[in-house]
């Protein structure tokens, strides 16, 4: 069957047409590549150019965050060594709580007695539920061997640090953006456990609250504490994360030599190095989009 | 023409008795070869208790060969345990050249590799469009990098699937061919008695998933229900979006506005195509779309989103394209009212007649056979360094 396509052919062929109906054009080939071809394609459309001074910049979130953790490891171990007692626990447990709550006041846009009521009924609540439970933490691990428990520890914290999520914070106040993700419900999870296992080791019943307490205000509501810094002053934002890195090396050199080059080590390599990194392997970077893409839908399922 | 007449093996893992573009393709390009005075041989994995040697219509024999499907019909891909069977089948059919088709078939991934070891001619078909940046299309790409490394020629469905194809694998242009589907015209006649006009009917027929746009129906029926009191829609085939499309019509009331069929055996798409005046199809992607070349035949007017290669497909006057958004899609379907009254089924029909046609297809894949078996062969040492180069750049 003949597939002449234009009845009155003239002497040079018809132009060469995108399209699939029809059969074969007439003085092409099937195989013929026109200087159309893959004009539609568009390359790295939505990849970011990077600057150097920004990203290190907001490479300091994690060190700080770094920072912060390690800290917390100090203070298991000066509570470990019994440098630290329980009252001085108590009272550094009681300053931060004051303090975070006197910054998340001053930072809140919203101000209002209602929120401030309720951060501080769920606070209550939440001490006075680790106070009662602070006896079954004492007992909880003693059949099981110190060095387990220092292994099992190191590894959860390496996974907490890992899935954290740097850019924002797990719990947020009421009418928060972005819900929380898998990762990083995990690497809370993964935090609380390696805090009670430490606990678990302490003598006495008020020192296991102390420590708890520490632990977990720590691990809960830090990251709630920087977001909101962050949000209302970036240089505010940097002042403190410099403030916090020089106290927490200054710890950790009087704790221990190798620890105070591993921490050093780290944080250049989080802050410098890794900023580096990331802007030479960007000009790898090769996104195609083009009229193959699957559509995107522009509204949201809601099931 | 060349007066060669070949002998072709045609691999996939989907093939009748499961109904798709893909095995409409290959049986329709094996009867048109038949009727060419070529042999064609058929490769497959058997489906349930349909296993051995079959004959299909016009003498084309099929092998089921006895694999177990593991994953969405795709044989379990065991690199060097197809081997000994395909082995058999190409010496025993004494085959000139193999046809491959669909890049997601491991099957045809085997087969080619191994028809290549054996020195044989490889042409390969790719039916479908792929992204670039998900997982699972990341590992699909190496894949078909490997096995497009050695191919001898490819065909696409269309334009921009040959886009798409070369992108993907790093072929060069002029190895792609494109050649688009087509459809059985004698089957997919419009209705003897035309419709009235009073009550307008917009069928839409596809599997209810995501990549089918399932979700914009469940935006645009309502609003074009809302819109124009006198359209109806009838909505056939089966998903997982069913439930939603369910509970549209249970929230605006639509139960006797709209019609849900169900899944649609391929013998009675017709009878539900005829029943209607335009056909909606709303998918996401798109290398080439035969439900809108069916609806064509049978006199529709087709109203689609513009998305892969459904631009190439029908001329502007049959078709009216919209952006996958709903606002944008219930302006289509407007539009395509006011200009129903000037579609003549049975003039659709006599033009798709002359548009699309699978001797056609045949005869030009005959000539992508020609120019492959022209082709100069090639050592083991060239072999290898052509998968080097491919595929550790």
């Amino acid at each position: 069957m003949d597939m002449n396509f234009t009845a009155d052919s003239s002497l040079a062929p018809s132009r060469w047409r995108k399209v699939a109906y029809g059969g074969m054009q007439p003085g092409y080939d099937d195989n013929h590549t026109d200087e159309t071809f893959l004009e539609d394609m568009v390359m790295n459309a939505n990849v970011v150019k990077r600057n150097m001074l920004k990203v290190m910049q907001d490479s300091v979130s994690i060190s700080q965050y770094l920072c912060i953790v390690f800290l917390v490891v100090l203070v298991w171990i000066y509570t470990l060594r019994s440098t630290l007692n329980e009252n001085s626990l108590l009272l550094l447990d009681i300053s931060l709580l004051g303090s975070g709550f006197i910054i998340l006041v001053l930072t809140e846009e919203m101000l209002s007695l209602k929120r401030l009521w309720n951060y501080i009924l769920n606070v209550s609540f939440f001490t006075t539920g680790l106070f009662v439970l602070a006896p079954i933490y004492q007992t909880l691990t003693r059949s099981i061997s110190s060095d387990s428990i220092w292994a099992v520890t190191i590894s959860l914290l390496l996974l907490h640090l890992f899935l954290h999520d740097y850019s924002g914070s797990t719990i947020r106040p009421s009418g928060a953006l972005k819900n929380p993700n898998l990762t990083s419900c995990i690497s809370l999870n993964a935090s609380i456990v390696a805090s009670v296992f430490i606990a678990s080791r302490l003598p006495s019943r008020v020192h296991v609250f102390a420590t708890m307490l520490f632990s977990l205000q720590i691990f809960l509501f830090a990251p709630l504490v920087t977001y909101c810094i962050k949000k209302y002053s970036f240089r505010l934002h940097l002042l403190f994360s410099l403030g916090l890195m020089a106290v927490t090396l200054t710890f950790v050199y009087s704790l221990h030599c190798l620890l105070f080059v591993l921490l050093v080590g780290i944080l250049i390599f989080v802050n410098v190095v890794c900023p580096y990194w990331l802007i030479r392997i960007q000009e790898y970077k090769f996104e195609i989009n083009g009229p193959w893409d699957e559509a995107k839908l522009c509204f949201d399922i809601t099931d | 023409m060349a007066d060669l007449k070949h002998r072709i093996l045609m691999v996939s893992d989907f093939f009748y008795p499961n109904f798709g573009g893909v095995e409409n393709h290959i049986y329709y390009l094996s009867q048109c070869l038949l009727k060419l005075g070529h042999k064609v041989v058929v490769l497959t994995h058997a489906y349930g208790n349909r296993s051995g040697v079959r004959y299909m219509t016009g003498g084309l024999k099929v092998y089921y060969v006895p694999w177990r499907p593991f994953l969405m019909q795709n044989t379990f891909p065991t690199i060097y345990g197809t081997f000994p069977i395909i082995r058999t089948i190409l010496l025993r059919e004494k085959i000139s050249l193999v046809h491959g088709h669909q890049a997601f078939s491991t099957l045809c991934h085997e087969t080619l590799m191994h028809a290549r070891t054996m020195g044989y001619k490889v042409v390969f078909t790719d039916h479908s469009l792929y992204g670039f940046a998900d997982v699972g299309s990341i590992h699909m790409n190496k894949v078909l990098q490997f096995t497009l490394a050695d191919v001898t020629r490819a065909i696409c469905v269309s334009h921009t699937s040959k886009e798409n194809t070369v992108l993907r694998s790093g072929l060069p242009p002029e190895k792609v061919f494109v050649i688009p589907n087509a459809v059985d015209t004698a089957m997919f006649k419009p209705a003897q008695q035309r419709l009235g006009r009073d009550e307008i009917v917009i069928v839409v027929i596809s599997r209810l998933v995501y990549r089918k746009g399932a979700d914009l129906l469940v935006e645009v029926i309502p609003e074009v229900c809302r819109l124009y009191p006198n359209v109806r829609f009838i909505v056939g085939g089966d998903g997982p979006k069913r439930v939603r499309l369910e509970e549209m019509r249970e929230k605006h009331s639509l139960q006797d506005r709209v019609e849900m069929l169900g899944a649609v055996p391929h013998a009675s798409v017709r009878s539900v195509l005829i029943s209607g005046h335009i056909f909606l199809n709303s998918s996401l992607t798109e290398a080439f779309c035969i439900a809108i070349l069916e609806a064509a035949s049978c006199g529709l007017l087709t109203v689609s989103t513009r998305v892969g290669g459904v631009p190439e497909v029908l001329p502007d006057d049959m078709i009216v394209l919209a952006e996958p958004d709903p606002s944008d899609m219930v302006h289509a379907i407007r539009k395509a009212i006011s200009i129903l009254p000037n579609i003549d089924p049975q003039v659709m029909h006599d033009r798709m007649k002359r548009l699309y046609n699978w001797n056609d297809v045949a005869e030009r894949t005959e000539i992508v056979y020609n120019r492959a078996l022209k082709c100069s062969d090639q050592s083991l040492l060239e072999r290898l360094s052509r998968y080097a180069i491919e595929c550790f750049p």
